[in-house]
C-alpha cells in the first residue's frame, strides 16, 4: 500500500471511528434530546471521512476484499478501545453490539465494502 | 382602490378574505396580488454586542419577519460568527424556540430562498433550551453573545453532567486526527469546544474572550495563529497532552457520577 494511500485510509478510519463512538455514546446519555442538536457536527465529521474516502482509489467502486477487511478490523478495534476505556471505568448502557452494525452501515455507504 | 388583507390557510386552496361591502373590485375582476413591504419592525434584544453593521441588522430583521409571518414561536435567537465584526461568516445560526412541532427543513429552505444566505436553523422547545443551558457549555456560550426577538431569561445554575460532557469533548479529538489536513477555522472550532468544556467544569464564566484567553495561555500562542493555520507541531503535542488528561478526568468523573445515580 503506498504511503499516501495508507495515510488517507488512516484518516478515513480515524474520522469514522469518531462518528461511531459519538453515535453509540449519544444513545447512552440521558440527555439524548439535547445531544441530538449537534447533528450538524457529527455530519461534519462524516463529511470529513467522506472527503478522505473520495481520494482513496478506486474512488467509485468498492475496495478490494483485503483493503475492506483491513479497514473494518481497524475501525472496529479503534471504536472498541475508546468505548472499553469508558466501560472499564464504570460507564453503563454502552451497547458494544452496535459497533459492527454501525461500521457495516458506514462502510457500505462509503463504498468500502 | 387598494385593500390590505392577509392570506389565510384553506383546506384545498389558501385564500384572501376581503369585505363584501367595498367600493370597486367587483366579482370577476382580475386582481394582482403582491406582498406589502415588511412592516413588522421590532427592536431585538442585544446580548454583549457592542456594535453591528447596519446591513446585518437589516438581515436579522428580515429573518425575524419571515419567521414571524410563517409560524408562531416562543423566541428567535441569532448567534455565531455572523455577529462577529466583518463578513467572514459561512452561515447564520438561528435558534428557534417553539414548543410545538416544526418543519425545520421547510422553514430553513424558505429563509434561504428568500435571503439567499445559508442558514443553520435549530429548533428546540423551551424545556430543551433550558436543559441545554443547564448542562451544555456551548449553549451557554451561544446566549452570551446573541440577538433575540424576546428577552432571554437569566442563565440557570449550571449542572455538571460528565457523561454528556464526555460526548461533547469527543468532537475536539478531531483536531488530533486531522491536524495536518484541517483548516485554521476547524482547528479553532475544535480547540474552542475543548476549552469551553474545561472552563465550564472549572465554573468559570463562558465568554468568547475568556475562552480565547485560556487557549492562548494554555498553548502559549495567539488565537490568530490557529485561525490562520500557522500552528506548529508543538501546539499539537500540547493539545494532545491536555486532551488526553482532560478526557481521563471526565471519564473518571462520569463513571463516579453514574455510580452515585
Amino acid at each position: 500500500m503506498p504511503q499516501n494511500r495508507k495515510k488517507l485510509i488512516d484518516l478515513f478510519i480515524g474520522n469514522l471511528s469518531n462518528v461511531i463512538v459519538h453515535e453509540i455514546m449519544e444513545e447512552a446519555t440521558e440527555s439524548e434530546e439535547i445531544a441530538s442538536h449537534y447533528k450538524k457536527e457529527v455530519e461534519n465529521s462524516l463529511g470529513i471521512s467522506r472527503k478522505y474516502r473520495s481520494k482513496i482509489n478506486p474512488t467509485t467502486a468498492i475496495l478490494s476484499e483485503k483493503d475492506a477487511e483491513y479497514i473494518k478490523k481497524k475501525l472496529i478495534n479503534k471504536v472498541k478501545s475508546k468505548l472499553k476505556e469508558r466501560i472499564s471505568d464504570g460507564y453503563e448502557n454502552i451497547d458494544l453490539n452496535l459497533i459492527e452494525e454501525l461500521a457495516n452501515k458506514y462502510l457500505k455507504e462509503s463504498k468500502i465494502s | 382602490m387598494e385593500i390590505i388583507s392577509k392570506i389565510s390557510k384553506g383546506t384545498k386552496m389558501d385564500q384572501i378574505y376581503i369585505p363584501k361591502n367595498r367600493p370597486g373590485l367587483d366579482i370577476g375582476t382580475y386582481v394582482k396580488i403582491i406582498p406589502i413591504e415588511e412592516t413588522i419592525i421590532k427592536r431585538p434584544y442585544f446580548y454583549n454586542i457592542k456594535e453591528i453593521e447596519p446591513i446585518k441588522l437589516e438581515l436579522v430583521n428580515k429573518i425575524f419577519n419571515i419567521i414571524e409571518t410563517s409560524i408562531t414561536y416562543e423566541n428567535i435567537i441569532i448567534s455565531g460568527s455572523f455577529l462577529e465584526k466583518g463578513f467572514s461568516f459561512n452561515d447564520i445560526d438561528v435558534l428557534l424556540i417553539k414548543n410545538e412541532k416544526l418543519n425545520e427543513k421547510g422553514l430553513q429552505a424558505k429563509l434561504e430562498n428568500q435571503l439567499k444566505i445559508e442558514m443553520h436553523l435549530i429548533h428546540m422547545t423551551e424545556g430543551e433550551f433550558r436543559k441545554a443551558l443547564v448542562i451544555d457549555p456551548i449553549w451557554r456560550l451561544v446566549t452570551n453573545k446573541c440577538m433575540a426577538i424576546k428577552r432571554i431569561p437569566p442563565l440557570p445554575t449550571p449542572k455538571l453532567n460528565y457523561k454528556y460532557l464526555d460526548l461533547q469533548q469527543l468532537k475536539s479529538e478531531l483536531l488530533i486526527i486531522n491536524f495536518d489536513y484541517s483548516s485554521g477555522n476547524e482547528k479553532y472550532k475544535w480547540t474552542r469546544n475543548l476549552m469551553a468544556i474545561y472552563l465550564f467544569i472549572k465554573n468559570k464564566k463562558l465568554t468568547k474572550e475568556n475562552i480565547e484567553k485560556e487557549i492562548e495561555r494554555k498553548f502559549n500562542l495567539k488565537i490568530e495563529d490557529i485561525k490562520n493555520n500557522i500552528v506548529e507541531k508543538e501546539f499539537l503535542r500540547k493539545y494532545k497532552e491536555f486532551y488526553k488528561k482532560f478526557e481521563k478526568e471526565i471519564i473518571k468523573n462520569a463513571a463516579k457520577q453514574e455510580k452515585i445515580n
